[in-house]
């Protein structure tokens, strides 16, 4: 039996989950919890499987709740409606999500992965990750990117550059080590324009840090070496960027 | 001729002879110890011993102080008439024992303007204009002295003896022996000159030497020997010397060479006794001569020699002289030098000035010029900045006035599936619309989407739909098939007012199912839109009842926003089908890239 722990201050969401539980009702076995505090005492007595956290708990937050817990041995799903900062923050750190009001198929696939435990896969550093996106320090930046076994995590700071190839996205470090993932480069744009990465080409976002030279013919030499092609549309503003760097 | 015999100078008041001068010294001196140091009596003794003592004793150095002391007393005490001799002396040992003669001058000045500035002493003044000219005359400045002379002459009887005496001596330095010997006789026939037998004597002598340049031996002779008994009567020891050189040129003129030797080695003795050169020399030089006459070639040779080397000597001196004047010339030069560079300096620092101030106001323009310049080049980017700034707002305004537009409607389907009490309906419905609201949302945001985008909101959007109004129309959408979606740039939900008028307007009174083809595809360097469907008229009417759809209206602003920012041409037009068949919206837009 499989327990699943429903974070939420707002019984219509509770009462929607549970209603998308129904159907697995054999193998899940629910618990609520309205509040931060109940929520943090209940993990660490209950030891849940799996957690739909909500960000909103009255004047505290699902991260409340995460920083209060020293286990986190569950696959985790965060519960939002609009708050676009905890959106990013999740996909830098590879969390799953789930907008309110829940589309059923959402809900359907973000379960079906915790129950496949992929998402319990280094769950106290991927923790880390978010909240270091969500606090205003100025602490190492990390991303979480996931892989064949689990999830890679990469300093900000030490990705030179991202290529598209259609679907996926090839990522390189300085190191030279590669990484493809299963998402188009729009995804990685997205999350790193604010981190000093500029998209200077269809398949290329690069890291401005990295950037060695540029050529008026349109060429850009990273640190690495690699000459890369920015496109006419971009160079204005890619010089831009560069001299505010 | 090698006997040139020097003048000797007459001077202001000429008259005893060496004993009588040594004997006056002496009491004087004895004088000038008993009396008080500031009395003008002492002043006036003081300057008569300074002249006495000059002549007795030319060499004695101790002179310039003793006169020096004179001034500062006169001075002291306010007595012009010593001041004025005092600086008198001052100019007479300076051009007499020093050879100076510039500094006798400068002090002649000073005594000529004491003399000027006070009436009472103005007599004074022509023995001083007699000093200044035997200077221009050892100056060789013949014809100022002469001019100096003949003016003392003029005004001044006492002293018209020794200036005739002085003409004469000056036209026989000029060579002019017919004028010098004119003036000679004139101031032997002048009365003063009978009671000073030196000063006769010494005329005497002078005149012998013109007469024996002008080729009359025979009076030249006569004359010497005037000028000899003269001086044998009266013991008149210091003009001796000369009149003896003299004598022996006479002598040797007139071929008595006896005589002539004789003169001459009396006069050698006696310029070795006083030391005097000038008169050494030319007894040399005429008993070289004498020497050649009588055929005695080794003393001749000799005496030669003699002569030669005293000339050397003396013109050394000269050349102390000379080198004196050139000093003066050279301290003169270098002051007007100082004076011009000063000038030149003071002309090149206004040039400078001039110049730097000019260089600085050509700067100072040209750097205004290129303010204004770039001020103005600011000013426009910044109005260039403003107006871009001024239509992202209102674009932003405009898109977001699409956003409550299409909330309404959207929340009166909800109540629609409410009214129905289709509850499952609703759920999904509302789950639908969220997503929609949420890509609204986002992609309001942005002034441009990628045209895939765009494409999935047009998607969403006729699912909700649909599902809203299940069976009253079918849609497709076609995209070309070359259009790269998520390349092409499209301003967000600008077809959607168009699609929303064809299914709320177009197909809400038509009985049969209506069909929507939304259509993208490339023309030239243009993206054409098109909204094509089969709905009664007036779906996207804009002439008809009058009233424009707010969704058409806020679309042509867009359009025409994004026209000038892109210097574009992009348009919209909306066709009404024939017989009340349906409505055509297309929307033009420049095909924009982003990469």
């Amino acid at each position: 039996m499989i327990t699943a722990a429903i974070i939420e201050d707002e019984q219509h969401s509770t009462d929607r989950i549970l209603t998308l539980l129904e159907p697995y009702a054999e193998k899940i076995k629910t618990v609520c919890f309205t509040t931060a505090d109940e929520a943090i005492q209940g993990i660490e007595t209950l030891r849940p499987d799996i957690v739909f956290l909500d960000v909103h708990l009255h004047d505290k937050t699902g991260f409340d709740v995460l920083s209060g817990t020293a286990h986190h041995n569950f696959s985790l799903i965060f519960i939002t409606a609009y708050e676009q900062y905890a959106i990013k923050a999740f996909r830098f750190s590879a969390i799953d999500y789930l907008l309110k009001p829940i589309d059923a198929n959402d809900f359907k696939n973000a379960l079906q992965k915790a129950l496949d435990k992929v998402q319990q896969n280094q769950l106290d550093e991927r923790i880390g990750v978010l909240l270091s996106h969500l606090s205003t320090e100025n602490s190492v930046r990390k991303i979480s990117i996931p892989t064949k076994d689990g999830y890679s995590l990469l300093n900000i700071s030490d990705i030179a550059r991202c290529e598209a190839d259609v679907n996926y996205t090839h990522i390189f470090t300085l190191g030279g080590i590669k990484y493809t993932i299963s998402k188009p480069l729009k995804y990685f744009e997205g999350l790193l324009v604010s981190h000093g990465f500029f998209r200077i080409h269809n398949s290329h976002l690069i890291n401005l840090s990295f950037v060695k030279s540029y050529a008026k013919s349109g060429y850009v030499t990273l640190l690495d070496n690699t000459k890369l092609d920015v496109s006419i549309r971009k160079r204005e503003a890619f010089v831009k960027a560069c001299k505010r760097l | 001729m090698k006997g040139g015999i020097l003048f000797f100078l007459l001077l202001v008041c000429f008259s005893a002879n060496t004993q009588e001068l040594q004997k006056r010294l002496d009491s004087l001196s004895v004088l000038i110890g008993t009396m008080p140091a500031d009395d003008t009596a002492t002043i006036n003794l003081r300057n008569d011993y300074i002249k006495q003592a000059l002549f007795s004793n030319p060499a004695d150095s101790t002179l310039t102080e003793f006169a020096q002391q004179t001034l500062e007393t006169a001075e002291k005490t306010g007595y012009h008439k010593g001041v004025l001799f005092a600086y008198e002396r001052l100019a007479l040992i300076s051009q007499y024992s020093f050879s100076n003669p510039y500094k006798a001058l400068d002090y002649y000045h000073k005594s000529l303007s004491v003399a000027e500035n006070n009436p009472g002493l103005n007599s004074c003044k022509w023995g001083i204009t007699g000093g200044i000219a035997t200077i221009y005359y050892e100056q060789e400045e013949y014809d100022m002295a002469l001019r100096s002379f003949k003016e003392i002459i003029l005004n001044n009887k006492d002293l018209e003896l020794t200036a005739t005496a002085n003409i004469a001596n000056v036209y026989g330095a000029m060579e002019k022996v017919d004028s010098a010997i004119y003036f000679y006789k004139k101031a032997l026939q002048h009365p003063q000159t009978e009671q000073n037998p030196a000063f006769k004597a010494n005329l005497y002598s002078n005149l012998s030497l013109m007469y024996e340049k002008a080729g009359n031996a025979a009076l030249a002779v006569t004359t010497a020997e005037k000028s000899l008994a003269l001086i044998n009567a009266h013991g008149i020891e210091f003009v001796r010397p000369t009149a003896y050189a003299n004598a022996s040129m006479a002598y040797l003129g007139a071929g008595d060479y006896v005589k002539a030797e004789y003169y001459a080695r009396e006069s050698l003795q006696l310029g070795e006794l006083q030391g005097n050169l000038f008169l050494l020399k030319s007894a040399w030089g005429t008993l070289a001569d004498v020497f050649a006459a009588k055929n005695d070639y080794k003393n001749a040779l000799q005496a030669h020699i003699r002569y030669s080397a005293l000339k050397d000597s003396l013109n050394n001196q000269n050349r102390r002289v000379e080198i004196n004047r050139k000093q003066m010339e050279f301290d003169f030069e270098k002051e007007r030098a100082f004076a011009q560079t000063e000038i030149a300096r003071q002309n090149s620092i206004k040039k400078a000035t001039l110049l730097g101030g000019l260089g600085l106001l050509v700067v100072s323009a040209l750097g205004f010029i290129l303010y204004k310049r770039r001020r103005d080049a600011l000013e426009q980017k910044k109005e260039a900045e403003f107006n871009a700034l001024v239509s992202d707002t209102e674009l932003k305004a405009l898109r977001a006035q699409i956003n409550p537009h299409f909330i309404f409607n959207s929340l009166n389907s909800i109540g629609d599936y409410i009214l129905k009490n289709d509850n499952k309906s609703a759920q999904d419905y509302l789950i639908k619309f969220a997503k929609l609201m949420r890509t609204v949302l986002e992609n309001s945001e942005f002034k441009e989407i990628p045209l895939s985008e765009e494409l999935k909101f047009i998607e969403l959007y006729l699912q909700v739909e649909t599902k809203r109004l299940p069976g009253k129309f079918s849609y497709i959408i076609n995209v070309e098939n070359e259009l790269d979606t998520e390349n092409i740039l499209v301003p967000p939900l600008l077809l959607q007012p168009f699609i929303e008028n064809s299914i709320w307007h177009g197909f809400r009174e038509k009985e049969s199912q209506g069909n929507i083809v939304i259509d993208f595809k490339r023309k030239d360097n243009m993206l054409l839109c098109s909204v094509d469907d089969d709905g009664q008229g007036g779906s996207n009417n804009t002439t008809g009842a009058g009233k424009k759809s707010l969704g058409i209206a806020i679309t042509e602003n867009r359009i025409k926003i994004l026209n000038k920012q892109k210097n574009a041409s992009g348009k919209l037009q909306i066709l009404q089908k024939l017989n009340n068949t349906g409505t055509r919206v297309e929307v033009s837009l420049p095909l924009q890239n982003a990469f």
